[in-house]
């Protein structure tokens, strides 16, 4: 790894944005649902619920990557589908980590504005269904805001993945767990340059996001 | 529209309407002092809160015949107009362009229909509530001091608008507001609450100039010297 | 979105600074002056400067061996009971702990790469080396019987190439790296051409967790190897060969801040009795020293 930007580097970086996209593609895809359905619910015990997801989203991805480690080393209760140290188990090991965000972002975006929206749609004279199709369109920009600080958790988390991934050159080495290795090894200038790209790629993911927000219009821009 | 034994507390306020009759047609004011219930009762009638006990006859009137207009409504994240054809959008019904236009005039946003609601001014917002409210003909309309933003002249267009709805296609209207000139130019017959009951009622020539209840008589004095209404 | 522009462009302007200044890093490779020259500006050389306070704190760059192993933790706390001087660990790849010394940010090092070490003096990042213990080096993998206990690290490796048998590489430019990089290298031999040869670019105690979860082999300093709890079903398949030695060497940084304490430290480490110290750690836990004592 003397080359600054070879073929390695380069499947280095693709490997970690399948992952980080796809992670955070199935961490919306449970997440969002999860957060509106949370709002709506009322049942024993949702206090409690919204708490443990308030703990998850700041849980360190370390324990997360020791969680998933445990359940899925050679002894471990899925052992047997023999997925430790692979792209499969960094991507669950994601999900883990990003689903709460997602949900607990959503939730609460949800919470602050549904009633409000129920209530106007209930003078509206607006049936359940449209009641629900509206509230989840006007939430449609904390959605995304939640979908894309996932993806910055994806992005820049490293303990997790280093754990359930091994930093398996060529197979499960991403940007991150390069990143450490670098500066384990004292490579520190291909490290910053990594760096520098993963920079890049964060601003990148914002640009993107503020101009299909622009096309949404911004909600808070006017006020 | 009958209502029979409504009851509903929220900590120390309780309302309690044993019996009421509203003909349907007619446009109604409901007048009295903060706190005295209004907002709460109105609420109930559009079905937005659930009374602790009571029953209210609609008398064929569903859910999607009644609309509410509050002081401050929610504004749906889009444009000017998205927000006025919703009501329509829901129902089916392929908005008219002529009616569209119309509406927008009326509330002086026709050359705004493409702008972002939500960042329009309180005023502007208000109006936008109303026409909405108004575009899609409900059977019962509920009027909650919708028109505290507006200037003279646009709530004089207002009330135009829902003299001319009520002649041509008649709907019931309970209108709350402050201002009582407002109530005197629309309503016909008005509820006078007090402490969560409704106080007195009757027509509006004879509960605005020869009122009998003493509350209502005090209620008036100061009303009519801080706006002058019983001129 | 005027507000957003200035934003990127604060962003960006950002990362071109950081850019830069890894170009700045990127020089010091060259030899450092070696001694620390007295300054020219000073007008009148004080022949006796401000006499360095004896005491203080120094870091020391090692090895992850020597702290996975708990060596560290055993004899440290003398270090500072006979000294007086506080100590600070930096446990990194042998790779790093040297460029921590190249970069000024270690006042000693404690590491196990002969040549590289060699190299570090040769390059006047320090003045000397000194031989400090030793241990070696086994190669473990599962008990299967694939290979059997053997002292032939040759014979060894060709087994796991010629087999296609799982092997984890550190993978980090750590002692253990280079040495079993070395290895191969004697051999004439690509370990890549093993399908199943993986580099994992962790630390000896993660690179063993995963060589028992991966049922593979691996080449590991004994020290690491019988302090790990938990090695399933791996044996040792190869020990006690010459290319198998793990000596130590430990260096003072010729520009640490702190010559005495970091002098101190070399005096220290190679007093016998500190060595005699090094000798008798893991002897109650495991039946055997871990280290043997070489100054």
């Amino acid at each position: 790894m003397t080359q600054i930007l070879d073929a390695e580097v380069l499947a280095i970086i693709t490997l970690t944005l399948r992952m980080t996209i796809l992670s955070t593609a199935i961490s919306s895809v449970i997440g969002v649902p999860l957060g509106l359905w949370l709002d709506r619910a009322s049942f024993a015990g949702k206090r409690l619920v919204v708490m443990i997801n308030r703990t998850l989203m700041a849980s360190p991805p370390v324990v997360v990557g020791l969680v998933v480690y445990l359940i899925l080393m050679r002894n471990g209760p899925l052992g047997f589908l023999r997925l430790l140290f692979t792209f499969e188990a960094m991507v669950i090991a994601q999900v883990l980590l990003i689903t709460p965000i997602v949900c607990g972002i959503v939730y609460t975006a949800s919470q602050r504005s549904s009633e409000r929206i129920r209530v106007f749609a209930l003078t509206m004279g607006a049936d359940k269904r449209q009641t629900r199709s509206l509230q989840i369109k006007e939430l449609s920009n904390e959605i995304f805001f939640a979908v894309i600080t996932g993806y910055g958790r994806a992005m820049s988390e490293v303990g997790a993945i280093m754990i359930v991934g091994g930093n398996i050159r060529h197979h499960t080495r991403t940007m991150t767990t390069t990143l450490s290795l670098l500066r384990n090894r004292g490579e520190i200038e291909q490290a910053v340059f990594l760096g520098a790209i993963l920079m890049l790629i964060a601003f990148s993911v914002q640009m993107i996001a503020d101009f299909l927000r622009k096309r949404e219009r911004r909600a808070d821009e006017n006020f | 529209m009958k209502i029979s034994n409504l009851h509903k507390s929220y900590g120390k306020f309780s309302l309690q309407v044993e019996d009421l009759s509203l003909p349907a047609g007619e446009i109604y004011g409901i007048i009295g002092p903060n706190g005295c219930g209004k907002t709460t009762l109105m609420k109930a009638i559009a079905g937005l809160l659930e009374p602790d006990s009571g029953h209210i006859d609609y008398n064929g009137l569903t859910p999607r015949d009644i609309t509410m207009v509050f002081r401050k409504q929610y504004l749906i994240h889009d444009t000017v107009l998205h927000n006025l054809v919703y009501p329509l959008k829901i129902r089916g019904i392929k908005p008219d362009e002529e009616l569209v236009k119309r509406y927008l005039d009326i509330a002086g946003l026709w050359e705004s229909r493409e702008e972002y609601a939500p960042g329009l001014s309180s005023g502007q917002q208000q109006k936008l509530t109303l026409v909405r409210a108004l575009i899609f003909s409900p059977g019962l309309v509920l009027i909650d001091e919708a028109f505290s933003n507006l200037d003279m002249e646009s709530a004089a267009t207002f009330e135009q608008l829902i003299l001319e709805k009520q002649r041509s296609s008649p709907a019931t209207y309970i209108i709350c507001a402050h201002q009582l000139s407002h109530i005197q130019r629309l309503c016909g017959y008005i509820l006078f609450m007090h402490s969560g009951r409704i106080e007195t009622q009757g027509p509006a020539s004879q509960m605005l100039t020869q009122p009998e209840n003493s509350k209502l008589k005090s209620y008036l004095q100061y009303a009519s010297l801080k706006e002058g209404v019983t001129d | 979105m005027k507000r957003n522009f200035m934003l990127y462009l604060a962003v960006f302007v950002c990362l071109i600074i950081v850019l830069s200044a890894c170009g700045g890093t990127a020089q010091p490779t060259q030899p450092a002056p070696a001694p620390v020259a007295e300054p020219a500006s000073t007008p009148e050389p004080t022949p006796d400067p401000e006499p360095e306070p004896q005491t203080g704190t120094i870091t020391l760059a090692t090895t992850t061996s020597t702290e996975d192993s708990g060596l560290l933790d055993f004899i440290l706390p003398n270090f500072t009971e006979v000294t007086g001087w506080d100590i600070r660990v930096i446990s990194v790849g042998t790779g790093a702990a040297l460029q921590l010394g190249r970069d000024g940010e270690a006042d000693v090092l404690l590491v196990h790469a002969r040549t590289e070490e060699d190299r570090f003096v040769a390059e006047g990042y320090a003045e000397r080396r000194h031989d400090v213990m030793y241990n070696d080096f086994v190669i473990v993998g599962p008990s299967d019987g694939a290979i059997a206990h053997n002292d032939d690290i040759e014979a060894t490796f060709m087994a796991i190439l010629d087999g296609n048998l799982p092997f984890v590489s550190r993978g980090d430019n750590s002692g253990t790296h280079i040495r079993e990089l070395q290895i191969w290298e004697s051999l004439n031999v690509s370990p890549e051409d093993n399908t199943n040869y993986i580099e994992v670019g962790q630390g000896m105690g993660a690179t063993l967790g995963m060589t028992v979860e991966m049922d593979a082999f691996t080449l590991t300093d004994r020290a690491t190897w019988l302090a790990y709890p938990d090695v399933g079903n791996l044996v040792i398949v190869c020990e006690g060969n010459e290319l198998l030695l793990n000596p130590y060497g430990v260096m003072v940084v010729s520009t640490t801040e702190h010559p005495v304490g970091a002098q101190a430290f070399i005096d220290w480490i190679t007093n016998p009795a500190t060595q005699q110290l090094i000798s008798t750690f893991g002897v109650a836990e495991f039946g055997q020293p871990l280290f043997f004592p070489e100054a």
